[in-house]
């Protein structure tokens, strides 16, 4: 597989501006300057761009089959004008077209900071990666594949990251599948592994890429075998929005309790990175908040022993086990920090 | 688990290439999106393995992995069928995320496993889920798989058969295993896939 940055693919859109400067194509040139002019215009708007980039470029596949300067050129060859107008056009545009929207914007915050929470406590087997699967050395390199996809503005160069990083886990199943005479692994292993790497990786601008890809590559190009694996990345952030508890085969409350624990987590390391006191701020923050909702949380701190029902008793052991939970977790998040529970206890004034 | 050996026969070493020329189709050649949809231990990528390894096309590609996997059949009417088949991750957790995968599809395979009860339960689960959710006109067809572990089976092959006919799907025992049956499973879907219209 070809890598983005590899000098073939870098000489086809040479080649292909070089063939842009020539006299013979000046028209071609200055349809693309038109268009180009075109779209610059109004409020950037992604999908209705998306039409109007994808109606460009069969047009200009009309043109480039029918053009003197591709006389004789073979299927490949014009192939390779039109990845390079992609990326030339797509260059342009980036600015417009990526990212674009504030509800983009605000969708990228909000998976970026979801996988950062469940990257402290997802571990494989939560998502039926079977042991024999584990390798961090090819998790690694698929991780890094995927991070990779915000050095390049194409379509085309951002997609082929997503390929890279799924055949590396293709390569794993492979691997695996031979030295252990176990059946290739199909979707029932790719996707928890997928999933997996795509919350560790925790790459950039998840939404945006993906709605870019999908939008602005060539759609001839978007098929079949690409295009499975583009649904594969598409499902594993679905499947990241919409994690609960049961997901993750974990009771919801615990889940949850992961959840506070982890927002709680790097709460306290972005206080203590920014501040020299930071422990002591976050714990007065902590304060204020566990103030608010206490009377929702803990609805039995005032109750008689005596005067609970059957049905309360079963609604307090939930809760007890909830807080033991919630307890564990704690302590464990305050050793992770170096901190000793009793003396931080002692400095909280009630 | 298994479905004897378990490597693909040739790989070419890679996804296909990205820039791979969709190359210019014959009017008779068909092009079909089938998905595999069925708990996980069924059998998915086995029958789907058996399938790709069993034909003997020199010009096949089998890429690396089978959770992708595409295959040519060619049909005594000498009309080409090329097969996409996208399989989908089984487990309960991942149930959600199906659609993604057979939008678009032309044909459903729904696996089972003949010796588990919840397998049959999942793939009727599934059944309902494209007869709501899938392409209208959907070829469907129901495969119960391990059928040479006859003697640990649990679901009888009049109550997956009586099934079938109620949704109007084709239903097929198969054995990965031995390859019994498996092929057939693509050619009842070929015969049905809609031909293009002459022109």
């Amino acid at each position: 597989m070809e890598s983005p940055a590899s000098p073939a693919s870098r000489l086809d859109f040479y080649d292909f501006i070089a063939r842009m400067r020539r006299p013979a194509a000046a028209g071609l040139f200055h349809s693309i300057r038109n268009f180009l002019a075109s779209l610059s215009q109004g409020e950037p708007n992604a999908e209705e761009g998306g039409a109007r980039v994808q109606a460009f470029f069969a047009e200009m596949e009309a043109a480039i089959r029918d053009h003197p300067l591709w006389a004789n050129a073979s299927n490949q060859e014009i192939d390779n004008a039109l990845e390079g107008l992609e990326k030339f056009i797509m260059t342009k545009l980036f600015d417009r077209t990526f990212a674009s929207s504030a509800e983009d914007v605000k969708a990228d915050m909000e998976i970026t900071e979801k996988i950062g929470l469940l990257q402290r406590f997802v571990r494989p087997h939560h998502l039926d990666i079977p042991k024999v699967l584990h390798n961090e050395t090819a998790w690694l390199l698929a991780v890094k594949e995927l991070q990779k996809i915000n050095s390049f503005k194409s379509p085309r160069e951002k997609l082929i990251c997503v390929l890279s990083c799924c055949q590396i886990i293709n390569n794993l199943l492979l691997n695996v599948s031979m030295s252990n005479d176990r059946t290739l692994s199909g979707a029932d292993d790719f996707l928890p592994i997928l999933i997996y790497i795509t919350i560790k990786a925790n790459p950039p601008q998840l939404h945006s890429n993906l709605k870019f890809i999908q939008l602005f590559r060539r759609e001839t190009k978007l098929i079949s075998e690409v295009e499975y694996y583009l649904t594969n990345l598409i499902s594993a952030k679905m499947f990241i929005i919409n994690v609960d508890g049961r997901s993750l085969s974990m009771e919801e409350s615990v889940f949850q309790a992961h959840m506070e624990s982890a927002r709680l987590g790097n709460h306290i390391s972005v206080a203590s990175s920014t501040s020299s006191q930071g422990l002591g701020t976050s714990t007065a923050g902590l304060n204020e908040e566990s103030g608010v909702t206490e009377g929702l949380r803990f609805p039995f701190m005032d109750s008689e022993t005596e005067s609970l029902t059957p049905g309360e008793v079963k609604q307090l052991h939930e809760h007890y086990r909830k807080v033991v939970t919630r307890y564990k977790l704690l302590s464990k998040a305050l050793r992770k920090l170096s901190v000793d529970e009793d003396q931080l206890l002692n400095s909280v004034d009630d | 688990m298994g479905c004897s050996s378990s490597v693909p026969a040739r790989s070419t070493g890679g996804l296909n290439n990205i820039n791979n020329d969709n190359s210019a189709t014959d009017s008779k050649d068909l092009r079909a999106k089938l998905v595999l949809l069925g708990d996980s231990g069924v059998g998915k990528s086995c029958i789907v393995l058996r399938f790709v390894r069993g034909q003997f096309d020199p010009t096949s590609k089998v890429t690396v992995g089978a959770s992708f996997l595409s295959q040519t059949l060619a049909l005594e009417d000498s009309t080409i069928v090329k097969f996409e088949i996208w399989d989908t991750a089984g487990q309960e957790r991942y149930a959600a995320l199906a659609p993604l995968y057979y939008r678009g599809a032309a044909a459903a395979v729904v696996v089972y496993d003949i010796t588990s009860p919840e397998s049959f339960s999942k793939a009727q689960y599934w059944v309902k889920e494209l007869q709501k959710h899938g392409t209208p006109d959907i070829i469907m067809v129901l495969v119960g798989n391990k059928a040479d572990l006859h003697e640990n089976r649990h679901v009888s092959s009049q109550e997956a058969q009586e099934y079938a006919e109620k949704n109007n799907m084709v239903f097929i025992e198969t054995s990965a295993k031995t390859a019994d049956n498996i092929n057939q499973v693509f050619e009842e879907i070929a015969k049905r896939l809609p031909r293009p219209t002459a022109s």
